[in-house]
């Protein structure tokens, strides 16, 4: 059974809490800024508000600030909310949804009131305990954020490849269709991690652009290995998007007695062959990554040697488990 | 030499000035009656000095280092001479030297000076404004710059509109251009001074391009009657004739060569009338030895290249282009080849029995097994219809960018063509490289794979008209619903009654007289050869192409094999072209009208009005399946009425009269799928592949799963390898299917192989995990 708590911070913000877990927890903080005009305003809200409405059917922890609510002081005060109950073990994921400005030094995103600089908002994020942390900033000349926001363990997915691409995006609408769009599920593991989910809005990006015929002015990329370097796609040899391909965002189906590790934690069952078999899994399922991210280090035969046996293996024991 | 001596020269006046054709530069190709011109635009004291002209004599004979010297002095002195006069001079020097940077500028001094001057020129002679802004033009087209050429070309025609070298000039830029204005401009200069020998000239060449050689021996001749000792071109036209008609050319050359033993123009010209012949390594040969007379021949030099690449020679091509390129000689064309060169450079080569196939690394793995299959198909069926086996391989080359197929083709962009065949070379625009449905690749592939047959049956001797109008035949020989519909243009060209006698039917393409003739011309030539094997069989065709082999003219052609005078051939063919396409052709206005109204009503919405006249107005026109087809209407409106099986029967009827438009096609493929006819919705989807298979990733797995339900492995197989073609993000999905396919096909390593590619892009697929414990517990 599922508790929701409504906490009503302003007109459209809300946020809701499911009961305190056991385990870890995400915190999704959305915030969509000041539109300008009706056509972005709109916009905006409806993309935050879709969001609001995905991550809270997932049970996570979400606040959601948009229209009147998303001023620099009710951001203050809910970042500061999230660091006194946000553990090391949660995740915590900051969304920005509007217009963002860079004036060649700093990255501002456009509030109701005065603007938050991207100084500020790390500065915020900084007093967050999660060890893993994500921020998407799906704003005009997001790029420009990339190297004040990311850090070691945060990760950043920007829309923009600099604070130079300043038209409006569209990215932010594809990363909310990710999350609802079970073909974003590159891995079949009925979840969407942050990589998948980067993807799949850049993927869709980009074709929107080639459909319309119009010169691409947003190129998503993403920060996650410490580096101050963004990238677009995740590379095994620099281990890129590591933190990001683990990065669960949401699940599209409830978890049943097995799936990802945190979930798996919650409701293993008591039957003993069984955990030895979920233990298994993940470790093979550990052993697979490793493999993967470690394919231009090894001879191509013996990768393909050890991939197939972690595979096939993999595969008998999920068959074991579904018997 | 004395100045005396050189006053003389000046003195024999018009007939030397006239007769030498080239003046400052052997490439600039103008009447130097300009330069005699000019000298008597001078004041009387100055013409004892040297003059343009008399160096350029020097030139066109051969004597290089005397007519380089002669220019050298003629700068010197210009410093002497009255300040225009001086400028002139001074720029032709400049010109003949090299330095085009100065004689542009000197030329437009010149041409400033003269126009602020009153002084007129003595009777009879022609304007110095005229003259220079000829010359100044004539520089400026050697250097690649033919709109300001023309400009100032037409500048003097306005100045002086009986200045024949003026539409001479005009004549030669039009004429590089394959514009039908040359032969206009060419005449007209000829009407204003019969005895301009460098018109007769070109008009030679220009009769030889458009297959008249007795025309091309006749101004020849004319040119060599008025100078027999300056008609270097006259001569290299006369050695044309007699190796197009494949007869010794050597007296001719030997004339030519005892004039001037460096002029490299006159094999040139034998050079570029083999290739408009479309005998390639012939032109080739030619090319050389116009560089092996004169190495610094640059526009030679760069046409061998151009060639060399058509050839499928890349090393070759780009070495002799590099040359041109580091000697300065930076022609549209030059460049433009070394950049596509590099392009190509990109390019995968893919070598199969007989083949050799160059696809875009990007398109590739799209579109290879399709080109492979269709390359096949056509080689078959050409191997069984004409008896025979190609040499070589054929080389077949697909541009994404239709831009870098024109200049593959042309040197410069701006190519209407899909396709182009250079003997074993073919080079086409990919699907990719027009908007989709704009034309129907299979079509276009098989088109130039008949002129890969036809041109090696015969030699490469054979008209333009005959490979076109066979190879537009072989397109709908292979499908009724390949080639090109009649367009709107072409039924009105047939209401006009614009066809050409079947005799004079190469004019068409070499030579448009109206806009679109060239297209008017694909569709008679085509006809032609469709009424040929309809009156008398296929063996008719066969035994022309072995006719043409033997060098025969299509008057002799047609009267050997048909047994017909071309007029009586044309006669018939007419009667009974007509008679297909009378009716559309009369309904013409009123297909206009109906189709206007027809869309008026789909607009506003009136469904069943759209019905009750759709058929009507296709009946009108029943190849117009072109943008805003009454097909479309019609099926749309039977959709909006809900009826499903009326709409598949209009698509199916656009789909036959050969509408290629992907959306279209796949509307009816899903249609067909949805009322249970899964191999009808299998066709149509193959169609699309045809017509552009990059149209929908989503189309090729629908298309497999219909192949892999109606077990059609290997179909199924190339559409899931399509679906991964395209890099979609899930990858999982896609090397599931096509394992299933592969395990299907019983090919289960491969199956193995694409199932592990699965769980390795999704270690917890389950479909997948069953699937590869299936194939592991099936080992042995």
């Amino acid at each position: 059974m599922r508790l929701g708590i409504t906490l009503v911070l302003g007109l459209a913000a809300t946020a809701s809490l499911a009961p305190a877990p056991a385990l870890a927890d995400t915190y999704f903080v959305t915030v969509a800024g000041l539109g300008g005009e009706p056509d972005y305003e709109q916009s905006f809200r409806m993309v935050a508000g879709e969001l609001d409405h995905v991550l809270q059917g997932a049970g996570h922890r979400v606040y959601t600030l948009s229209g009147e609510s998303a001023t620099r002081s009710r951001l203050t005060r809910t970042l500061r909310e999230v660091a006194g109950l946000a553990g090391v073990d949660d995740d915590f994921v900051l969304t920005l949804i509007g217009h963002g400005s860079f004036d060649g030094f700093e990255y501002k995103l456009n509030l109701v009131g005065p603007d938050i600089s991207a100084g500020e908002l790390a500065a915020l994020c900084n007093h967050i305990r999660s060890k893993r942390q994500l921020i998407v900033d799906t704003t005009s000349a997001s790029g420009g954020s990339v190297a004040v926001l990311e850090r070691r363990g945060r990760a950043v997915i920007a829309a923009t490849k600099s604070g130079t691409e300043r038209n409006a995006t569209v990215f932010a609408r594809y990363w909310a269709d990710a999350l609802q769009d079970p073909t974003a599920d590159l891995d079949k593991n009925d979840a969407i991690s942050a990589l998948e989910a980067f993807r799949y809005a850049a993927a869709k990006t980009a074709a929107f652009y080639a459909t319309q015929k119009r010169l691409a002015t947003e190129h998503a990329v993403f920060e996650d290995a410490g580096r101050a370097m963004p990238v677009r796609e995740a590379s095994t040899e620099a281990g890129e998007g590591r933190l990001i391909a683990n990065f669960t965002l949401v699940r599209l189906r409830p978890a049943a007695g097995e799936g990802t590790p945190d979930v798996k934690r919650a409701s293993a069952p008591a039957d003993a062959a069984k955990r030895a078999l979920l233990a298994r899994k993940e470790r093979l399922e550990q052993r697979i990554d490793v493999l993967k991210y470690q394919r231009a280090a090894l001879p191509p035969d013996e990768y393909k040697r050890e991939i197939t046996e972690a595979l096939v293996e993999l595969a008998k024991v999920q068959e074991a488990l579904d018997r | 030499m004395s100045v005396g001596v050189l006053a003389s020269v000046i003195v024999l006046g018009g007939v030397l000035a006239t007769s030498v054709a080239t003046a400052a530069s052997p490439a600039a190709g103008a009447s130097a009656r300009a330069s005699g011109a000019a000298a008597a635009g001078a004041p009387e004291a100055d013409r004892a000095a040297i003059a343009p002209e008399r160096c350029a004599a020097l030139h066109k004979r051969g004597r290089r280092p005397e007519a380089h010297a002669c220019y050298e002095r003629l700068i010197l002195q210009a410093g002497s001479a009255p300040r225009v006069v001086g400028t002139y001079w001074r720029a032709e020097g400049e010109w003949a030297l090299g330095d085009y940077g100065a004689a542009n500028r000197d030329f437009r001094d010149a041409v400033a000076g003269a126009d602020a001057e009153p002084a007129r020129p003595p009777a009879g002679a022609p304007s110095p404004r005229a003259v220079y802004r000829v010359r100044w033009g004539l520089l400026l087209h050697e250097r690649f710059n033919d709109s300001e050429a023309v400009d100032l070309f037409n500048e003097a025609r306005a100045r002086e509109p009986k200045y024949a070298p003026a539409y001479l000039a005009l004549a030669r830029v039009s004429a590089d251009g394959f514009d039908n204005r040359a032969i206009e401009w060419t005449r007209k200069a000829l009407e204003i001074d019969p005895r301009l020998t460098a018109a007769h000239e070109l008009l030679a060449s220009l009769a030889l391009e458009d297959s008249d050689p007795a025309l091309a021996a006749r101004e020849a001749d004319a040119a060599l009657a008025i100078a027999p000792d300056e008609a270097l071109d006259a001569l290299a036209v006369h050695a044309s004739i007699e190796l197009l008609a494949d007869r010794p050319p050597d007296r001719w050359f030997e004339r030519m060569g005892a004039l001037n033993a460096s002029y490299g123009e006159g094999y040139a010209l034998a050079a570029h009338q083999l290739i408009l012949a479309m005998r390639y390594t012939q032109g080739v040969a030619y090319y050389r030895k116009a560089l092996a007379t004169d190495p610094e021949l640059w526009s030679a030099r760069s046409d061998l290249g151009i060639n060399l690449l058509r050839l499928g020679d890349e090393a070759g091509a780009r070495a002799e282009l590099v040359r041109c390129y580091d000697a300065g000689y930076r022609s549209p064309e030059t460049v433009n080849t070394l950049r596509l060169i590099d392009t190509l450079s990109r390019f995968v080569t893919i070598r199969e029995p007989g083949i050799i196939l160059k696809l875009d690394e990007q398109e590739a793995p799209l579109l290879r097994p399709y080109f492979l299959e269709q390359l096949n198909r056509d080689i078959a069926d050409y191997d069984r219809k004409y008896h025979m086996k190609l040499p070589g391989p054929v080389r077949v080359e697909v541009y994404p960018n239709h831009e870098d197929f024109a200049v593959r083709t042309l040197g410069v962009p701006g190519l209407g063509a899909l396709g182009v065949t250079f003997g074993e070379v073919v080079a086409m625009d990919s699907p990719s490289g027009r908007k989709p449905g704009d034309f129907h690749w299979a079509s276009t592939l098989r088109h130039e794979m008949s002129h890969v047959y036809i041109l090696t049956a015969t030699n490469h001797r054979v008209p333009r008209w005959f490979t076109e109008g066979l190879a537009v035949h072989e397109e709908t020989q292979a499908s009724p619903e390949w080639g090109d519909p009649m367009t709107p243009d072409i039924v009105a060209a047939l209401r006009d009654h614009k066809l050409l006698p079947v005799a004079d039917l190469d004019r068409g393409f070499v030579r448009p007289s109206y806009p679109g003739q060239v297209q008017v011309s694909y569709f008679e030539a085509g006809r032609v050869c469709d009424f040929i094997q309809s009156r008398w069989g296929v063996e008719k065709l066969n035994a022309m192409v072995h006719a043409y082999a033997l060098r025969k003219t299509t008057r002799e052609v047609i009267a050997q094999t048909l047994s017909l005078t071309p007029e009586a051939f044309d006669q018939q063919f007419q009667a009974w072209l007509y008679a297909s396409v009378g009716t559309t052709v009369g309904n013409l206005p009123a297909w206009h009208a109906a189709l206007a109204e027809l869309a008026r009503l789909a607009h506003a919405g009136r469904n069943d009005a759209v019905i009750g006249k759709g058929d009507a107005v296709i009946r009108l026109y029943p190849d117009y399946v072109y943008d805003d087809n009454a097909y479309e209407l019609l099926a749309d409106a039977y959709l909006a009425r809900e009826n499903r099986p009326k709409a598949i029967e209009v698509l199916r009827r656009y789909e036959h009269a050969g509408g290629r438009s992907p959306q279209l096609l796949e509307k009816l493929a899903g249609l067909e799928q949805d009322a249970g006819d899964s191999a009808a919705a299998a066709a149509t989807l193959e169609r699309i592949n045809l017509i552009d298979p990059a149209f929908d990733q989503a189309e090729h797995r629908k298309l497999g799963d219909l192949w892999l339900a109606q077990k059609n492995y290997a179909g199924a197989i190339r559409e899931y390898q399509a679906v991964l073609a395209f890099h979609p993000l899930d990858q999982a999905s896609a090397r599931l299917d096509l394992a299933r396919a592969y395990l299907a096909a019983g090919e289960r390593n491969a199956a193995e192989d694409s199932v592990l590619a699965a769980l390795e892009a999704a270690p917890d697929y389950r479909p997948a995990q069953k699937l590869l414990l299936e194939l592991e517990g099936k080992k042995p």
